[in-house]
């Protein structure tokens, strides 16, 4: 992977979340799956800057959907992962993989 | 359920323009949800916490990216911005020194008004000219003011500044930021999307 492809920790998060929500999941939504599955409460602010580093990445594209009431009558913008996105993905966990092969991790280093 | 319009405002001021409606959009439909599930003050609580923890995380980028020349266009704006808010301090400095010629008989309060107006004001200029980025663009000016002004100082070229003057340099950043978020506010609230 080339400098300034690889994923950083909250990137990397948002990133599976984008994945698991499948094509169409939007900001509020991957928020949301970020705190029910981590227990961390991200900033709404902090995902949409996130999504955008990945979008210019190309990790993810995105696209605005139509104005609902329940939003105060403003769109959403929607992000599905491409294919680069999921490459970067796969890359990140194979490293990390590697580098926790062998060891025993235990809470508090000897 | 609207959420508190201060925030919204805050919201308005920070968020890139090309992001505002998703930004604004995302965290009015949780809002809503909160104000179902938890009531109104707890969802205030939320929107407030929310909007404080989002604002350094939206000024940080642009969604419109541009080629090198629109940036360097932006650069030249910026530098017009600050010649002309100086432009105009030292006119006014001129006009104080016509009332007031034997030094400084006026109050402080007055200087720091005139001062932080004119920063405010073409702060304001600044957002206006490019909407894109108003509020960053104002943040990064009055810093790169500040700078030009508080280096020489620091380094020991220039003499020093007294205490008041330095309030006066520094609270610029603020009042020229403030100037932009007033004019990205009232933009937004004219077209009816805050």
């Amino acid at each position: 992977m080339a400098k300034g492809e690889y994923l950083g920790e909250f990137e990397h998060i948002v990133l599976v979340s984008v994945l698991r929500l499948g094509d169409g999941a939007h900001g509020a939504l991957i928020r949301r799956e970020i705190e029910t599955v981590t227990g961390r409460s991200p900033a709404i602010g902090a995902v949409h800057a996130t999504l955008e580093r990945l979008e210019r990445k190309g990790f993810v594209t995105s696209w605005i959907g139509e104005p609902t009431a329940e939003r105060g009558g403003k769109a959403k913008r929607h992000f599905k992962i491409e294919a680069t996105g999921a490459s970067a993905l796969k890359q990140t966990r194979t490293t990390l993989e590697r580098l926790h092969a062998g060891l025993a991790l235990r809470s508090r280093p000897t | 359920m609207r959420p508190p319009f201060v925030a919204r405002a805050l919201i308005a001021a920070a968020t890139p323009p090309l992001d505002y409606a998703s930004v604004a959009g995302d965290l009015c439909e949780e809002y809503n949800a909160r104000v179902e599930s938890a009531g109104r003050p707890s969802a205030d609580r939320w929107y407030w916490a929310q909007v404080a923890r989002s604002i350094p995380a939206l000024l940080s980028y642009s969604r419109a990216h541009r080629s090198f020349a629109a940036k360097s266009s932006r650069i030249a704006i910026v530098l017009i911005v600050l010649f002309a808010m100086l432009f105009c301090k030292d006119m006014i400095d001129r006009v104080i020194d016509l009332v007031d010629p034997r030094g400084p008989g006026l109050p402080a309060w007055l200087y720091f008004a005139i001062d932080w107006t004119d920063a405010a004001l073409f702060g304001g200029i600044l957002a206006a000219i490019v909407r894109s980025a108003g509020m960053r663009l104002a943040l990064v000016a009055s810093v790169a003011l500040v700078a030009a002004f508080a280096l020489p100082v620091i380094l020991g070229i220039s003499p020093p500044l007294q205490t008041l003057a330095w309030f006066l340099l520094l609270g610029a950043v603020p009042a020229m930021a403030v100037g932009a978020a007033v004019y990205q506010v009232l933009r937004r609230r004219e077209s009816g999307s805050i």
